[in-house]
């Protein structure tokens, strides 16, 4: 039986970087090199026409970091991270069993992180990367979302956010009139946000808290939350207790 | 806390000042016509009772501070002092009755007494006397203020100096190291003759950082030297990508600055802006001496106006502003903000030629 051939896209912006990434693969003629990316929305559209099935990616880039470029990849591919020196991406890697490679690295050490890749291709999905990017970034505080809607990328900085609304598996981020959406659920955003600045005021609903006008009371004895646009969201009972415990401690 | 009750060598100096205005009371209750023992028997306990008293005055001196255009501050104290004066001489008034009563003195007519115009006048002492408590409680606060600002200038000083250790630890930024090492390894099969020039380079880089961050002052020169080293490494790895612009004025390249000052600017320029950008961008570095003999560097960078301005200085500015406010107080100015696609950092700070920080 013939061995298995496996495609490949080298994401770095650096040309070097790529070259040498390029130049270990020449070593291994199972690995076909698709194309190289110099940044994060190239590697976008290329991983979305040409499904490869391995990504060779450097983790800090312009425009999208590697955790925000694979948040938006579906299907998405086995991946080797590379980095200079991210004691904090480490760990990470680390914690959830990612394959990385730190620049600069042995043949030895890159063959050894291409033979675990390709083990792991086709075994379903790898942890999640929002969450790996959340411990990657340890703690430093999410300043935008990266949403992907066909192959247009937009960022999202979370200043813009009026309030974020659950659709099934989806958020919807709702920015001066404006609606992205994004797959991810409202759950799984909640944490990552500053609980100072975005509170879950539903269920369905995160608000951000500076876009809050008044609270008003309906005939029916529920709670409505009214923006400074004028837009009116449900509170919940559970919703209206965080805010008055927010409100009182400030 | 009162101030003059807090320490007791501030009560001592305070009581001590009330002497000569015993003497003062004393030589006015003589002019009345009194015995000696009789003036002091009174003089000694009246201020006794007016420096507790008119400790009071430091409340309002601590709420109003004396500042210029305030001219109704005079009124305030006039006011005060009048009231003052007069509650005082009241109060000396029934002490006599009481050292009178007690027989202690003897009662009038034979002994001491105060006529209406009497009492008048020992309310106008009361009220010099109250003006003198004023301007005491006024230097009080002064001292008070100095040495806080003293100790706020310590603080400073002090991270400053921390600035300083941080930067020369940081010196050899790894991530800078290992992205070079990169380069070499990539460059090995690519260009060899490029990775040697790389390897050199670095070499370079590395060996005058070092020597530079173990002096107190480095020339402009030297400085600018260093950055040049290093943008030649970061050009060997973003290629065409890191365009650089060099403006420099040699005239301000033999003044003195602290060692490895610029080199964090062009840093952070090449990871916040160049770096950000696929295309990649220029790096400006002008220096210019300015009409007022101060030198001027700005260190310009393109950014990408699609992100978000950031909102305030990042580790490494801080430091450099830090440290420029602890080696030249307000002499520096420091300035740095995102304009669209561009970002500069703008510093001026005091021409200081070598043989005059040597001396």
């Amino acid at each position: 039986m013939p061995e298995r051939t496996f495609t490949a896209l080298i994401v770095d912006d650096e040309a070097l970087a790529r070259a040498l990434v390029r130049e270990h693969l020449a070593e291994h003629p199972e690995v076909r090199v698709l194309a190289e990316c110099r940044d994060g929305f190239e590697a976008v559209r290329c991983a979305a026409e040409l499904k490869p099935d391995l990504l060779f990616l450097d983790i800090q880039m312009p425009q999208l970091d590697g955790f925000e470029l694979l948040e938006l990849l579906d299907p998405r591919p086995v991946v080797v991270f590379i980095t200079a020196h991210d004691q904090h991406a480490i760990r990470a890697f680390e914690v959830h069993a990612v394959d990385y490679l730190l620049k600069p690295f042995s043949e030895e050490r890159f063959a050894q992180a291409l033979s675990r890749a390709k083990a792991r291709c086709g075994k379903g999905p790898g942890p999640d990367p929002a969450a790996l990017g959340a411990s990657a970034r340890a703690g430093a505080k999410l300043e935008r979302l990266v949403v992907k809607d066909g192959v247009r990328v937009t960022l999202v900085p979370l200043g813009q956010i009026d309030y974020i609304q659950a659709q099934d598996d989806y958020v919807l981020l709702k920015t001066a009139g404006r609606g992205h959406l994004k797959q991810q659920t409202l759950a799984s955003l909640e944490p990552r946000l500053d609980p100072g600045r975005f509170l879950r005021i539903h269920r369905s609903y995160i608000l951000q808290l500076d876009r809050l006008a008044r609270l008003e009371r309906t005939p029916t004895e529920s709670w409505v939350a009214v923006l400074r646009d004028g837009t009116r969201l449900p509170v919940s009972r559970s919703g209206r207790e965080r805010l008055k415990q927010l409100l009182q401690e400030n | 806390m009162h101030p003059v009750l807090a320490s007791r060598a501030r009560l001592g100096t305070y009581l001590l000042a009330w002497a000569p205005g015993a003497a003062l009371l004393s030589a006015q209750f003589l002019a009345q016509g009194w015995h000696l023992r009789q003036a002091l028997a009174v003089a000694v306990p009246a201020c006794m009772l007016g420096s507790v008293l008119f400790l009071s005055s430091w409340y309002l001196c601590r709420a109003a501070p004396p500042r210029a255009g305030r001219p109704w501050l005079l009124g305030v104290w006039a006011a005060a002092a009048g009231i003052m004066g007069l509650l005082w001489s009241g109060g000396v008034g029934c002490l006599l009755r009481l050292l009178q009563g007690l027989a202690l003195l003897p009662a009038a007519p034979a002994g001491p007494s105060f006529t209406a115009p009497a009492l008048l006048g020992l309310a106008a002492t009361g009220a010099v006397f109250y003006l003198v408590t004023v301007a005491f409680h006024y230097l009080l606060i002064a001292q008070q203020q100095a040495e806080e600002a003293e100790h706020a200038g310590r603080d400073l000083r002090e991270l400053a100096r921390e600035a300083e250790l941080k930067v020369l630890r940081a010196q050899l930024n790894p991530h800078f190291l290992f992205n070079s090492l990169n380069s070499i390894s990539a460059l090995t099969t690519i260009d060899p003759k490029g990775a040697r020039r790389m390897c050199v380079l670095l070499a370079e880089f590395l060996r005058s950082s070092l020597r530079l961050g173990e002096r107190e002052t480095v020339s402009l020169a030297e400085e600018l030297e260093l950055v040049r080293t290093y943008l030649a490494i970061e050009q060997i790895r973003f290629g065409d990508r890191l365009r650089v612009d060099w403006a420099v004025d040699a005239d301000a390249g033999c003044t003195e600055v602290p060692p490895l000052l610029l080199q964090p600017l062009v840093e952070n320029a090449i990871k916040h802006g160049v770096a950000q950008l696929t295309g990649g961008g220029t790096v400006l570095i002008a220096v210019a001496v300015l009409p007022d003999r101060r030198v001027g560097i700005r260190v310009e960078n393109a950014r990408d106006p699609g992100q978000e301005a950031p909102a305030g200085l990042g580790m490494g500015l801080r430091q450099v502003r830090l440290r420029l406010r602890g080696r030249y107080g307000p002499g520096a100015d420091f300035a740095a903000g995102a304009r669209r696609d561009r970002f500069e950092v703008v510093l001026a700070l005091p021409m200081e030629p070598a043989e005059v920080s040597h001396a």
